[in-house]
């Protein structure tokens, strides 16, 4: 018996002719946060409802703590979950929802409850259906979080939530990581996924592009930097520079993408006949970085 | 399974105590109004020239006096008012349980805990059962208690108006089954409503028709309309055949629903 929290071997659902998840090889271990990344509509939704024994899989299967959530609902208890359309009855309190979910579970600690609605400043006593988009998904991050569970499976977590809230829900999730939680959180928007996650699995169209951990994903990836002139510069001064792909100038600010290391873009740069004042990394973009795998993917499989 | 059933029943309970008060209004009245009919016999006379299909919807066997305590309660509740108030309530919940519940989105986060399906879909199923034990029993004892002030006793033991309560509310579980189990097969709350309530008003319009055209008599025996009206338990009292069939294909709808519930894909 490996060690690992997910697992998912040939993972596949069909929905009559549409296939929402093909063939999914993924795997989380204890530690690891691994941030599941894709555009909406890919998959992410389906590939979670399957983990939770929602519906079930057209073929391969999937294993988490050691069962089969389909057949299985004790390991349930070791789970917490965020969907990414969290609905609760709108008459009811925050508290009287973790009273129930306690009872479900057979007891939660009351302390991990107020320590957790303390931290993301949430007021539990109020209706659901009264809450602002921000405050329902603390709800939802409270009950998923309350009971300590070995596996975190959330869907879009940090959706609706401010800057502030984000840190922190950020600092809870490594601090149970730290404490051997195996979390994944799928997400459609890389800066987040970047922040939290220890790794990243890319899911585009129910297929699984890329996973690795996330420092290499970006340094793998496409830069894309923005820099700021003092005056006009032109695009060929830029575009012999080593490592740059493409140059897009527009007087005095040009967008460049970078393959690999950005020092020679750097040195060149601040060596123009025009200063050079400002540089903003704009790798915020999912679909560079999907292009940008894409391309290269593309690239060394046509390669013989 | 206890903590589904619970839940289940809190929050059905505001609903629970509106129709209780409605129930106790409903049937108070009634029997408030009884002396008025007592023994009219001007009235008996001119309802007996009434068409059969007509006095079988009214709950009139041929020969029984509308005026009779019988008779009265019968045509004005047992026959109809009762069963069809128990039957909206049940049905509504019944098709709340599974199919309401997962269409809002809230039965996917209740079924992210340790609770099987099996557990959710009996719980709630025990919740309807309950609910709706409960208002027969609100039926019951709101009569119990005029039957002997208002004169509803005379000639008609107390034991046979419990009895047809039980039976109408043994004949709108049946309805209340197959209301959650069509919710818990296909996860459409429409469809729940829309069969139960297709199949309550047909077997109800065929027992009427059914005293003048044969064909009928073969199907009407399939209904729970039927099984109540033929136990006809305001005279006969608690008979078997005045719940027994009912409960039964209540329960085996009831399974059914939630094995259908335990193999599928949710919405």
């Amino acid at each position: 018996m490996d060690d690992t929290a997910i697992a998912t071997t040939g993972l596949t659902k069909r929905f009559g002719k549409v296939t929402a998840v093909d063939a999914l090889d993924l795997s989380v271990r204890p530690g690891q946060i691994v941030g599941y990344l894709g555009p909406n509509g890919a998959g992410k939704t389906t590939t979670i409802r399957m983990l939770l024994g929602f519906i079930s899989p057209t073929s391969g299967g999937c294993r988490v703590l050691g069962s089969d959530p389909a057949r299985d609902t004790r390991p349930r208890r070791g789970i917490g979950y965020l969907p990414g359309d969290l609905r609760v009855d709108p008459g009811m309190t925050a508290t009287q929802l973790f009273a129930w979910f306690a009872r479900l579970r057979g007891g939660v600690d009351r302390r991990g409850i107020d320590e957790l609605t303390q931290r993301l400043d949430l007021d539990p006593s109020r209706r659901f259906g009264t809450l602002s988009k921000g405050n329902r998904q603390k709800v939802g991050i409270v009950q998923a979080l309350c009971h300590d569970p070995e596996v975190l499976i959330l869907d879009e977590p940090t959706s609706g939530l401010d800057p502030l809230v984000q840190r922190e829900f950020g600092a809870i999730l490594s601090e149970r990581a730290a404490r051997g939680a195996a979390v994944l959180m799928s997400s459609h928007v890389l800066p987040e996924v970047e922040r939290i996650a220890s790794h990243v699995a890319i899911i585009r169209s129910g297929r699984l592009v890329a996973v690795s951990d996330t420092d290499t994903l970006l340094d793998r990836s496409l830069c894309r930097l923005e820099l700021r002139f003092g005056g006009d510069v032109s695009a060929e001064a830029l575009s012999g520079i080593d490592g740059v792909v493409t140059v897009d100038v527009r007087g005095p600010h040009a967008t460049v993408t970078v393959d690999g290391p950005v020092g020679p873009l750097m040195r060149e740069a601040s060596g123009l006949h025009v200063p050079l004042l400002r540089v903003r990394s704009a790798t915020d973009d999912l679909e560079d970085l999907f292009l940008s795998i894409y391309d290269k993917e593309s690239v060394e499989g046509r390669q013989p | 399974m206890i903590a589904v059933f619970g839940h289940a029943v809190t929050r059905r309970r505001l609903s629970f105590l509106m129709w209780s008060i409605g129930m106790v209004l409903m049937v108070g009245l009634l029997a408030v109004a009884f002396p008025a009919f007592n023994d009219n016999s001007e009235l008996d006379s001119t309802i007996a020239k009434l068409p059969p299909s007509v006095l079988r919807l009214l709950g009139l066997a041929p020969g029984a006096a509308f005026t009779s305590p019988a008779g009265y309660l019968e045509s004005n509740l047992f026959a109809n008012v009762l069963p069809v108030m128990l039957l909206v309530f049940a049905v509504g919940f019944a098709a709340w349980t599974i199919a309401g519940d997962e269409a809002a989105g809230t039965l996917e986060l209740l079924l992210a805990n340790p609770v099987s399906r099996w557990k959710v879909g009996i719980g709630r199923f025990a919740a309807v059962t309950v609910t709706l034990a409960g208002l027969s029993g609100v039926c019951a004892a709101t009569l119990a208690a005029l039957a002997v002030p208002a004169g509803l006793d005379d000639g008609l033991p107390i034991g046979h108006m419990m009895a047809a309560t039980t039976s109408a509310g043994a004949m709108a579980f049946v309805f209340a089954a197959i209301a959650f189990a069509v919710g818990a097969g296909t996860g459409s709350r429409p469809a729940a409503l829309a069969v139960a309530s297709a199949i309550a008003v047909a077997g109800f319009v065929i027992e009427g028709l059914a005293e003048q055209v044969e064909p009928l008599r073969q199907v009407r025996r399939f209904s729970p309309w039927h099984w109540m009206f033929h136990a006809d338990p305001i005279h006969h009292g608690l008979t078997l055949g005045s719940w027994l069939p009912a409960v039964a294909t209540a329960v085996v709808l009831a399974a059914a629903g939630t094995i259908a519930f335990v193999r599928r894909d949710l919405r």
